[in-house]
């Protein structure tokens, strides 16, 4: 189609080309006839007059005979040569058309002086025919004319030349126009005549006849471009150009070619976009047929789309509700044998064994949660042989104890143990080999031995023993348990125990922590007939110790770091200022931190075991501080009133209660808490020291190591101001440790009101 | 326990003393800078802290006094501290603070520093 439209299109233009190449030559072949007829009629009368001499009515009847026969010819005149004539003035007979009838006049006329008008003396000047430049002739038609003038010459009998008159024709201006007007390319287009000087003789505005055409452009680049046309088409060249033209929309184009009889200049003025207007609309057709057909093919090729895709759109619908759960969902109808009628297929075959699928999974579903409500129970079961269901605090007179269970599944093989006899403390921790049922069933049938135990033993190796034997009579399983079972005098704080393969127990003293060294036995239930060694402690007023197992010091984080025995030690004598209970979930909580996202691996049981220290904790007490006004005045009043049955030293109760406000201001200024909120703070003290806790519920800050501090001893000019108090924190008070827990900063002082015991 | 203070001015000196009474603490901090400020701003050559009766300070109090002398500096005063108070001086000392600041352990060390003073202006 496209080769097609460019074939045409060139034939079009060219065809349109030729057209209006055609109509210029014709119109231009015409004027050159035209102006031909004028020329040979004058020069007819003016080689009749050279050889033969006529009266003067002889003259008239010459003239009035050429206008007569020749149309073309507005008016004609012979003047005589001065001396040629009669009359004193001269003579000069002139024939020209008004209102269609023939008048005569003689030019003759003193106003007018025929001898000095341009056709005259251009003409004697020349000495041959020529055409006179366009003028206003006031001597007989009074329009606009131009004239051709030939000079006759005679021969005197002695063969002297003379000039004998100058016979003219006039041709009318306004029917040369009429004549070049005549031409039409376009509705725009039009033709241009000029003279040899540039006078326009025709032109498309009436108005611009006989003005130069130099003087009817505006714009400087025309100019050049006309007067470089101009001077061409004088010289005889045909020349075209393309020029923007006032009248002429679209492209204009400018043909100049020249006259031959005259020299002057003609051409043609016309818009190329008319001309080629047929080639447009030739253009805009092929378009539209183009886009017709293109659109029936697009409606051809959905149709058919649509016929091949609408199963496929029918089974991804389908598919999209099979995959939201609704199994019934009917498939499209299977059509022929081809790919989709095969997918159709795998499809219906898919969606049976979904069903049957989730049929079964539903069941397995049902089935496990069963188990699940049933291990639910085994745990509130095997919990509840526990002291207090897994998590025991015992406040006593002589000892505190806590202890909890966390199993790593639902039931666990972890245990613990304590009973009272007379003035004798039975504590057991047991661990029982691998976990979930098979442990937590081993666990309950070593807890039952232990309590009928407990309620005879005196010596904690013999019991084990016993326990041994137990064990393994009919354990085909080869199970076992690792056991600390201890027995501690009240009395004496005496603790003997025995170890069967158990992790050896922590014991806090003195702000010191070290393992207990134990000799140890083989694990329980796996062979009979073993003897355990007994290990004997003292025990100190103030002591704590804390008996665990191997899941704590075997917990890994998640880069898998061990917990390990160093870090669980440290975090041990860190929680040393806190009550059982508190250190005890605190050690939970920092074992919680260090393991993160890592699933717990194995079963975890702590209990710890403080001996009273009557010198220890005499006093406790708590308040809460709201923000406000005089929060520091509040605080100093009310740790005044609370340790004044105390009876502190004074100096050491004036560091403390600097050290509590500088507390305090650190949090107001650095926790940034919200308008109502409230502080915490907890007394402890005993006879040799004074405890602290701040609590707040504010961002998480740790004052000992992110607050600002001071450099000291600074010079005036470098120093800081502020940042002072977390230094008077740590010199007036003996320990500070900071802990955040519970979405709360705890920070918490020891203050030493007389000198710590060795 | 709140802070009393009390101003007098020895023109003859140039000596404006300030006696501290009470505890100078977060509390109490914020007005004291106020009129601490205000004597400085009495343009005597020595602001005179005396701290006989002062019980306890505290870093906010400390802040205060600091300010203050780092003020006195720029304008060409001076700040002194007498008569402290064993603790009061433990705390001055355990943030060594203020090294550049006159320190009078009694009136006599005072009367001894004015009296030197003024012989040096009447020497000049």
């Amino acid at each position: 189609m496209l080769v097609d439209y460019r074939l045409n299109r060139d034939d079009i233009l060219e065809r349109l080309q030729r057209e209006s190449q055609d109509t210029i030559n014709a119109v231009i072949i015409d004027m050159e006839n035209w102006l031909d007829g004028v020329e040979s009629s004058t020069l007819l009368v003016a080689r009749i007059l050279q050889q033969r001499h006529y009266s003067h009515e002889g003259l008239l009847q010459i003239l009035r005979d050429a206008v007569e026969v020749n149309d073309d010819i507005y008016g004609a005149a012979i003047a005589l040569a001065p001396d040629q004539a009669d009359q004193a003035r001269g003579f000069a007979p002139y024939f020209f058309r008004r209102n269609g009838e023939l008048s005569y006049a003689n030019l003759a006329d003193p106003d007018y002086n025929y001898q000095a008008q341009a056709w005259y003396t251009d003409a004697v000047a020349a000495q041959s025919a020529l055409w006179v430049e366009p003028y206003y002739d006031e001597g007989g038609g009074k329009i606009l004319m131009t004239t051709f003038a030939v000079p006759v010459y005679r021969e005197t009998d002695s063969g002297e030349r003379f000039l004998y008159a100058v016979v003219t024709a006039d041709v009318s201006l306004a029917e040369l126009h009429d004549y070049l007007q005549r031409l039409r390319l376009g509705s725009s287009g039009f033709g241009t005549l000029l003279s040899r000087n540039g006078t326009i003789l025709s032109g498309r505005n009436p108005a611009n006849i006989m003005r130069h055409y130099s003087d009817t452009i505006v714009e400087e680049v025309d100019h050049n471009t006309w007067r470089e046309m101009f001077d061409a088409a004088l010289k005889g060249q045909v020349v075209i150009r393309h020029l923007t033209c006032a009248d002429v929309p679209g492209r204009c184009v400018i043909r100049l070619g020249t006259l031959k009889s005259t020299g002057w200049p003609v051409g043609v003025v016309y818009s190329e976009d008319e001309i080629t207007a047929p080639l447009r609309e030739f253009e805009l057709k092929t378009a539209l047929i183009g886009l017709l057909t293109m659109l029936m093919m697009a409606i051809a090729v959905a149709i058919v789309t649509r016929r091949l895709t609408r199963p496929l759109q029918d089974l991804t619908l389908a598919s999209d509700r099979i995959a939201q759960g609704d199994l019934e969902t009917p498939l499209p109808a299977v059509r022929g044998n081809d790919e989709v009628a095969r997918l159709i297929h795998s499809f219906t075959a898919m969606k049976k064994d979904l069903k049957s699928y989730i049929a079964d999974l539903e069941t397995a579903t049902a089935r496990r949660s069963r188990l699940e409500g049933e291990l639910g129970a085994a745990r509130e079961i095997q919990m509840a042989m526990l002291p207090h269901g897994g998590e025991a605090n015992e406040v006593a007179e002589d000892f505190g104890l806590w202890a909890r269970v966390l199993p790593a599944r639902s039931v666990g093989g972890d245990l613990y143990s304590y009973f009272c006899r007379d003035r004798l403390l039975f504590i057991t921790v047991g661990d029982v080999s691998d976990k979930g049922v098979p442990a937590a069933l081993f666990m309950a049938r070593a807890m039952s031995l232990i309590q009928q135990l407990a309620a005879t033993a005196d010596d904690p190796a013999a019991a084990v023993a016993l326990l041994n034997e137990a064990l393994t009579s009919g354990n085909d399983n080869c199970m076992f348990v690792t056991l600390f079972l201890g027995i501690l005098d009240l009395d004496s704080l005496e603790l003997r125990f025995a170890s069967a393969g158990h992790t050896a127990p922590s014991l806090v003293r003195d702000g010191g922590v070290s393992s207990l060294l134990q000799e140890t036995g083989p694990a329980l239930g796996l062979s009979p007939d073993l003897a355990f060694p007994t290990n004997t402690v003292a025990l100190h007023p103030g002591d704590r110790l804390a008996i665990f197992t191997d899941g704590i010091d075997e917990a890994f984080n998640e880069q898998d770091q061990m917990f390990g025995i160093a870090r669980f030690n440290a975090a041990l004598l860190a929680a040393g200022g806190l009550s059982t209970g508190t250190a005890g979930r605190e050690l939970f909580d920092t074992l919680a931190t260090f393991t993160g996202a890592k699933p717990q691996s194995d079963d975890i049981t702590l209990l710890l075991l403080d001996i009273a220290d009557p010198q220890r904790l005499t006093l406790q007490a708590s308040s809460e501080f709201p923000l406000g006004p005089k929060l520091t005045g509040r605080v100093e009043a009310w740790l005044c009133e609370v340790l004044e049955q105390l009876a502190p030293p004074q100096e050491a109760l004036g560091e403390l209660l600097l050290a509590v406000e500088e507390i305090v201001s650190n949090v107001y200024k650095y926790a940034k808490l919200p308008a109502g909120a409230a502080l915490q703070i907890t007394a402890e003290a005993g006879a040799q020291q004074i405890e602290i806790e701040v609590t707040d519920e504010g961002i998480a800050f740790n004052p000992l190591e992110e607050a600002q501090r001071a450099e000291l001893g600074a010079s005036i000019d470098d120093a800081a101001i502020g940042g002072l108090g977390v230094h008077l924190i740590t010199t007036m008070t003996e320990r500070q440790s900071y802990r955040r827990t519970g979405g709360c900063n705890i920070l918490r002082v020891t203050k030493f009101i007389a000198k710590p015991q060795d | 326990m709140e802070l009393t203070t009390t101003v007098t001015n020895d023109e003859q000196n140039s000596v404006a003393r300030i006696a501290l009474a009470g505890a100078l603490n977060t509390d109490t901090a914020p007005d004291f800078e106020k009129q601490l400020s205000a004597v400085l701003a009495g343009q005597q050559n020595l602001i005179l802290l005396d701290m006989k009766d002062l019980d306890y300070i505290s870093s906010a109090g400390l802040r205060v006094i600091f300010k203050g002398a780092k003020q006195a500096k720029a304008s060409g005063q001076r700040m002194a501290a007498a008569n402290r108070k064993p603790h009061i001086d433990k705390v001055f000392e355990i943030l060594k603070a203020l090294p550049d600041m006159a320190v009078f352990a009694n009136e006599q060390e005072l009367d001894d520093y004015l009296d030197a003073m003024q012989k040096q202006v009447r020497d000049n």
